[in-house]
């Protein structure tokens, strides 16, 4: 079943006379449940995909619809209700609150989302459940983004949107975090999309989704995806 | 190329760059406006006082001066000048109710007066009238107009010559019953000695005027001496003109000292904390330029540079500020104007102030220095690293049962605050210092308006003061007391040490006249002692059972009185029963009568020079009143707009600071809204704790205001629940405006841009 629906979306920049097409008529469907991957160079315009998917920012032209709704024409308010209860984000720095605390960070999402699961729990999911008192400047950069995954599946969004998710991190950590990411999702059986530059993690997705110029150039489905530990990182 | 770099980056900060320039501008300019008044009221006072001859002693007998004598006076070693001299109130004929103080000195160069138009002073014109100005534009008269006064019956009769404005008369009433000069009615004139002793048919001068630098009981001693008798000698403090000014001067300088300092206080306090963040941003450039090759010295020279830009700017546009402040308290064609009749309303930059500014540019380019060579520390490598606020750890509060139990709003704003102590800190003292500044302003109007309402309800019993004509005999005074059933009073100038007082003897038998202790309670006035005004009691150490003496003005006499208590009252004078004034012998002749009998129920006769009703006495605190709103105003109006800048520019910081917390908590799904009121919870928050702490201390600051205008007005504390109150609504009103233009900014975060950077 399709959650996600992109039709002819645009996005365009435009500063001035000069215009920038940072997405070009994409078509995209995604099904639910499943583990995406956007792979593309930079400035393919993969954020931009997952910016706009995430109500981040809205296309220029075209509909996107996410579980049966459009979300290209909402307002900011309801765009803002819509981060609250579809989606979870996961970004390449973590961007935890610094003044908050770990358990905080988590129960933060208690004041927004309407069908939230406890911070105890999910902190204890990712491993975490000793540090709930640190402050986040406490805790390794891997610990940071299980705090920030979290945070993000705290919310029992729908979908899970990831930006370079090990970006910042040493590959083993990167793999740690990756798997943790995956394990989760499938245990609550959320859809997961993941943008990053890197193929190794496209071997390990249902559906990798190719992109160049701000136009999808394949879209291409593994029926047996790699695990993680069979990937040479 | 750095010079191009530095402009650049004044406009991209141009909120914190206007921002420090604004409150620089406010703090000088307050402070220099408000002390450039009271400069300015002296400067030209004393240049006044100068030019038009002030005399510094005055000997007065009541039996006139002669030639010889004035001769004997000149010859003083020390005595620079002298002349006989004579002010006396005389009618000006064909306009009923007019007065002028006219005066004639047989020097002009002692207690003379400055030429405004017309011819000079000649002291042997026959027909020689020198009149004020004021006087003359307000009744049509101008030079070579006939003008006649009448004195002792006697026609003055004589031609203006020209118009004048003398010190002696810088404050033109007839006597202490007007407060406010009205030139329509009363203004002054100067004779020449000829005409008046031609008029008069003898030379009669109860005043040798004389200017010299002795001191006063040096010269006391060598006048009597001279004279062979022993003469009373007043000094310019003496003076209605003199010391009136001086209050004035007094006035502006306690409302001149603590608050406008405040002024200049928070706004370089303001200035060091955005200065400081402001390179703290810069850092990383810093090291681009470090790491390019650029010596620390350039660098410093450039940042401490763009510092010394603000700091000349801020005080180049304060100074401005300044002098349209100072010009609208003391203009004139303002209130002072009305006052004071100076020839000329200069403005004088005080000197204090000149160094003040230098000090300000000084120091705050300085702290960009410090600030600048705090970030160059280290290798190139160190600046490179962008500047972190200090790691959070966790607040001695947060092992309390409750933190955890406040809403998460809170809790974040509370470690916010403590992460960042120093901005949390000038934010409260911006608050504390708009609260101070606000409450001691208003507290001061509420003070003033108490006082009189008190000395309306309590003080004046009565609702008109009738006064008798000299010429009235006992018998007919007695007969007015009768016929409007008052009680009656009369005063007499006396001695008490070096000081000329009033003592003012009362019948208190009707009520009418009424006295109030410390506490502002009624005292009953008993006839076994004087009362004595609080000043006079802390100036003579007086307290109830002292006995102290007075010399009635011009005589040997000595009269011994015992003190019964102390008042608190509107001028300086010592109060007795008319029973009291009996058994202690003093002479006194009953000048007014204090009656319930409405004024326009008063019969005109030979008898009653003047009525006076409750409300005239009123109306005439109502300049002094004006003059005092004027200056409250602008305190006030600056401490919301430094209140709102500094804020203001505060949360523009945080606001940069807490940009990425912000757009998280967007992308998570907060609404802008609740952004908003997080931010706004903080503001409010620091407002009220700014507020509780700031009406203490505005209070103190307004007691201690009080008490250096205590040489002025006796008066009693008292802040009204409205001023609290407004002053508490302003300020938590201007914290919420602050906020919602900080929270317009909300809107405007692109979370997109926020996120991608590395914290």
């Amino acid at each position: 079943m399709a959650i996600v629906e992109f039709k002819n979306v645009s996005r365009v920049y435009s500063s001035g006379d000069h215009e920038l097409k940072a997405l070009d008529g994409v078509d995209l469907t995604l099904d639910e449940g499943k583990f995406v991957v956007i792979l593309g160079p930079s400035g393919a315009g993969k954020s931009t995909l997952l910016n706009l998917l995430g109500g981040l920012d809205s296309p220029t032209s075209g509909t996107i619809t996410v579980c049966g709704k459009d979300i290209s024409q909402l307002t900011k308010n309801e765009l803002a209700d819509y981060r609250a209860e579809t989606v979870g984000f996961v970004f390449q720095f973590y961007n935890l609150i610094p003044t908050l605390t770990v358990h905080e960070n988590v129960a933060l999402v208690k004041e927004i989302a309407s069908n939230p699961f406890s911070a105890t729990k999910m902190l204890e999911e990712v491993g975490l459940a000793d540090h709930a008192k640190n402050f986040p400047s406490e805790l390794s950069g891997g610990e940071q983004q299980r705090v920030s995954i979290a945070r993000a599946l705290a919310k029992n969004p729908k979908i899970l949107l990831c930006d370079e998710p090990t970006g910042a991190l040493d590959s083993a950590t990167g793999v740690l975090v990756l798997k943790l990411l995956l394990k989760m999702a499938r245990d609550y059986g959320k859809t997961i999309v993941i943008v990053t530059h890197n193929q190794n993690i496209a071997k390990m997705a249902d559906v990798v989704i190719h992109v160049k110029n701000g136009k999808v150039v394949s879209t291409e489905n593994q029926a047996n995806p790699a695990s993680a530990d069979d990937i040479d990182w | 190329m750095l010079v191009k770099k530095m402009l650049r980056t004044a406009w991209q900060y141009k909120a914190q760059f206007i921002s420090m320039i604004l409150m620089v501008m406010l703090g000088v300019g307050m402070f220099v406006g408000f002390n450039m008044e009271w400069v300015s009221i002296e400067e030209n006072m004393y240049s006044f006082f100068d030019d038009s001859h002030f005399a510094d002693y005055r000997l007065a007998d009541e039996k006139g001066f002669s030639e010889e004598d004035i001769e004997k006076v000149k010859k003083i070693d020390g005595v620079d000048a002298a002349a006989r001299f004579i002010t006396v109130n005389v009618d000006v004929k064909d306009k009923d109710g007019d007065s002028v103080a006219l005066a004639v000195t047989t020097n002009p160069e002692v207690s003379s007066f400055v030429m405004i138009s017309g011819e000079a002073y000649d002291e042997n014109s026959e027909d020689g009238i020198w009149l004020s100005d004021r006087y003359a534009e307000k009744n049509d008269l101008k030079p070579g107009d006939n003008v006649a006064f009448i004195y002792r019956g006697l026609e003055i009769k004589g031609v203006v010559k020209g118009l004048i404005k003398a010190a002696e008369q810088m404050i033109c009433v007839r006597d202490k019953t007007q407060l406010m000069p009205d030139f329509a009615t009363h203004g002054y004139a100067y004779v020449s000695p000829k005409l008046y002793e031609k008029t008069l048919g003898f030379a009669y001068y109860p005043q040798i005027n004389v200017i010299s630098k002795l001191e006063k009981d040096v010269f006391s001693e060598k006048a009597n001496e001279a004279l062979g008798k022993t003469t009373v000698t007043l000094t310019k403090d003496d003076t209605i003109a003199y010391s009136q000014a001086e209050g004035e001067a007094s006035e502006g300088k306690a409302m001149g000292s603590i608050l406008p300092a405040l002024f200049l206080l928070i706004g370089l306090l303001t200035m060091v904390t955005t200065m400081h963040r402001l390179t703290a941003k810069e850092k990383t450039q810093i090291g681009t330029l470090k790491a390019l090759g650029f010596h620390d010295s350039k660098i410093a020279v450039h940042y401490t540079s763009f510092a010394f830009f603000v700091a000349v700017l801020g005080t180049a546009l304060g100074i401005a500020l300044g002098y349209a402040v100072a010009w609208a308290i003391m203009n004139p064609n303002g209130m002072m104007g009305t006052y004071l009749d100076l020839p000329e309303w200069k403005l004088v930059f005080p000197w204090f102030c000149g160094v003040a500014v230098a000090l300000i540019v000084t120091i705050l380019t300085l702290i960009g220095f410090l600030s600048v060579k705090q970030m160059l520390a280290g290798t190139a490598a160190d600046t490179l690293r962008p500047y972190s606020p200090k790691k959070m750890k966790p607040m001695a509060i947060e092992r309390t049962k409750l933190f955890h139990k406040l809403p998460f709003g809170a809790r974040w704003n509370m470690r916010d605050i403590v992460r960042h102590k120093s901005r949390t800190a000038m934010s409260l003292i911006g608050i504390i210092g708009c609260t101070i500044l606000i409450l001691a302003s208003l507290g001061m109007k509420d003070t003033m308006n108490s006082f009189l309402n008190l000395y309306y309800d309590n003080g004046l019993n009565y609702s008109s003061r009738i006064f008798l004509s000299e010429k009235a005999t006992d018998a007919e005074r007695r007969a007015v007391i009768d016929k409007y059933n008052g009680d009656f009073g009369g005063s007499v100038s006396v001695q008490l040490d070096e000081k000329t007082i009033s003592l003012d003897i009362y019948d208190v038998t009707r009520d009418k006249i009424r006295i109030m202790d410390k506490n502002n309670d009624k005292i009953d006035i008993s006839d076994d002692g004087a009362y004595v005004c609080m000043r006079l009691a802390e100036q003579f150490n007086l307290k109830a059972g002292d006995t102290f003496t007075v010399s009635p003005f011009g005589t040997d006499d000595v009269y011994k009185l015992k003190v019964a208590g102390i008042f608190r009252s509107v001028s300086e004078n010592v109060v007795i029963s008319d029973k009291y004034a009996e058994a202690c012998n003093v002479p006194y002749t009953i000048d007014s009568v204090y009656t319930d009998v409405a004024k326009s129920d008063v019969e005109q006769s030979e008898v009653i020079k003047s009525v006076q009703s409750k409300q005239m006495i009123m109306d005439s605190f109502e300049t002094f009143l004006s003059l005092m709103d004027m200056m409250i105003y602008l305190l006030v109006g600056g401490a919301l707009a430094l209140g709102i800048i500094v804020l203001y520019n505060l949360g523009a910081m945080s606001y940069t600071e807490r940009y990425r917390e912000m757009a998280t908590l967007k992308v998570v799904g907060f609404r802008d809204k609740k952004i908003g009121r997080l931010l706004s919870g903080q503001n409010l928050a620091l407002s009220i704790i700014g507020i509780i702490i700031g009406i203490p201390l505005g209070a103190l600051t307004l007691s201690y205001m009080l008490k250096t205008l205590a040489s002025e007005y006796e008066m009693k504390m008292a802040i009204g629940f409205g001023s609290y109150l407004v002053t508490a609504i302003l300020t938590v009103g201007m914290s919420l405006l602050v906020s919602l233009m900080v929270a317009g900014k909300n809107k405007k975060i692109d979370m997109v841009e926020a996120l991608k950077g590395q914290e």
